[in-house]
C-alpha cells in the first residue's frame, strides 16, 4: 500500500479522538483578542506613522523657529515640513489600502503577499523618515557652523568644510545604522516565519 | 455583531470543528500550542464570518482560513518551549488493528510529517483530507501541475524515510 494511503486510513480514524468543545464553551473564545502578526504589525506601523507626526509637533516649539530663524532655515524648514507631510500622507493612503487588501479568506500565497506589502509600505517610510533625517541633521551640522549661536565666534576661513562634513556625514550615518538596525531586528523576529513560508511557497510555484 | 449572527456561526464551528482541530494535530506539538491556535482560528473565522456569503461550502471555507491562520498569522507564544521530539502516542491512537510493524511505520511516518515545512504540512494535510488537487492549489494559491509535482515529491521522501 502507498504510504500516504495508510497514513490516510490512520489519520481518519482519529476523528474520534479530536477534543469537542461545546457551544457554550465556544461563545467565550468569540470575545478573546487576536494575538496574530497582521495586528501587531498594524499596531506597531501606526504607532511608527503617529510617532513622526507626534515628534515634528514637539518640536516646533517658539524657540525651534527662532532657532531656525538665526541659522536662516525658517523658509527651507517650512517647505520640508510641508513636503513631510504630503509625503506621510501618502504612506498612511497606501498603508490602509493595502492593509485592507488583507484577507484569511484569499488563497495563503495571495495572504502572505499581501501582508508583506503592506509591511513594505511602512518600511519604505521608515526608510524615507530615516533619510530625511540624516539630510536635515546634516544641513543644520553644517549651517551651525556657517551661522553659529549667539555669543560663539568662528573665523569661517579657518574652519575645515572637509573634515567636518565627513565628521558629520559620520555621525549621522552610524546613528541612522543603529536605527534600521533595531528595527530590523524587531521585524526580523516578528515576520520570520511568515518569510519563511512565503520563500516555500514562491520556491513550489518555481521549482516544479 | 448580532446575536444571530453570533448563534449561526457558533452552530456550525461546533458541528465542523473536527476541520480546526485536525489543523491544530498538524501544526503544533502539545495540547497548551493546540489550543492557542484553535483560539486564534476560532477569532480569525469569527472576524471573517460576516463576509461569508455561503457561495462555499461552509467547511470549505473553514479549511482556508484555518490553514491561513496556522501557516501566516499564528505566532508561538514564547513562554513555550519547542518539543522537538514529540510523543506520537499523544497524537494519534492506537490502532489496535496495526500489526507493530505497520504501527511503528505510521509513528515514523507521522514524526516525518511534523518535521516538515508549514507549506508541505498543507499539502500534506488537504491531502490527507482527500481534497483534490484543484481545491489544493486554489487553497495555497499555487498551480495543480506545481501541488501534484510537490505532492510525489513528498511521497517519495516519506518513502525513502521508511525503507531507508
Amino acid at each position: 500500500m502507498d504510504e500516504l494511503e495508510l497514513l490516510k486510513k490512520d489519520w481518519k480514524k482519529q476523528e474520534s479522538s479530536l477534543p469537542h468543545y461545546k457551544a457554550k464553551e465556544l461563545y467565550p473564545m468569540l470575545l478573546k483578542k487576536s494575538s496574530s502578526i497582521v495586528k501587531w504589525i498594524f499596531i506597531i506601523s501606526i504607532i511608527e506613522l503617529g510617532l513622526g507626526i507626534i515628534l515634528n509637533i514637539f518640536m516646533m516649539d517658539d524657540n525651534f523657529w527662532k532657532e531656525l530663524e538665526n541659522m536662516h532655515l525658517k523658509t527651507v524648514t517650512i517647505i520640508i515640513y510641508c513636503l513631510s507631510y504630503l509625503i506621510t500622507g501618502f504612506f498612511i493612503y497606501k498603508f490602509y489600502k493595502n492593509f485592507k487588501s488583507i484577507s484569511t479568506t484569499d488563497n495563503a500565497s495571495r495572504l502572505m503577499r499581501n501582508i508583506l506589502k503592506t509591511r513594505r509600505v511602512v518600511k519604505h517610510y521608515i526608510l524615507y523618515v530615516l533619510i530625511s533625517a540624516g539630510i536635515t541633521g546634516l544641513l543644520f551640522f553644517i549651517f551651525t557652523f556657517i551661522y553659529p549661536p549667539e555669543g560663539i565666534e568662528l573665523n569661517p576661513e579657518s574652519i575645515n568644510w572637509f573634515k567636518i562634513i565627513a565628521i558629520g556625514v559620520f555621525m549621522i550615518t552610524i546613528f541612522l545604522l543603529i536605527l534600521w538596525g533595531i528595527y530590523s531586528l524587531v521585524y526580523g523576529i516578528l515576520l520570520k516565519k511568515l518569510k519563511q513560508n512565503y520563500r516555500e511557497i514562491k520556491k513550489l510555484e518555481m521549482q516544479s | 455583531m448580532t446575536k444571530e449572527l453570533e448563534n449561526s456561526f457558533v452552530e456550525l464551528l461546533e458541528k465542523h470543528q473536527n476541520i480546526v482541530h485536525k489543523v491544530c494535530r498538524i501544526y503544533t506539538n502539545s495540547q497548551d500550542a493546540h489550543n492557542d491556535l484553535f483560539q486564534e482560528i476560532t477569532i480569525q473565522l469569527w472576524k471573517a464570518y460576516p463576509k461569508f456569503r455561503g457561495e462555499a461550502k461552509f467547511s470549505t471555507w473553514m479549511y482556508r482560513v484555518a490553514l491561513n491562520t496556522a501557516i501566516t498569522l499564528y505566532r508561538k507564544s514564547k513562554r513555550r518551549v519547542k518539543t522537538q521530539d514529540f510523543d506520537t502516542v499523544l497524537f494519534r491512537i492506537k490502532a489496535e488493528e496495526y500489526d507493530d510493524t505497520t504501527e511503528q511505520q505510521l509513528k515514523v511516518m507521522y514524526a516525518a510529517l511534523h518535521e516538515l515545512n508549514d507549506i508541505d504540512k498543507a499539502l500534506v494535510f488537504l491531502y490527507l483530507e482527500d481534497k483534490n488537487y484543484n481545491e489544493i492549489s486554489e487553497m495555497l494559491g499555487v498551480s495543480e501541475v506545481n501541488a501534484r509535482v510537490k505532492m510525489n515529491r513528498i511521497k517519495k521522501k516519506l518513502r525513502s524515510i521508511l525503507n531507508p
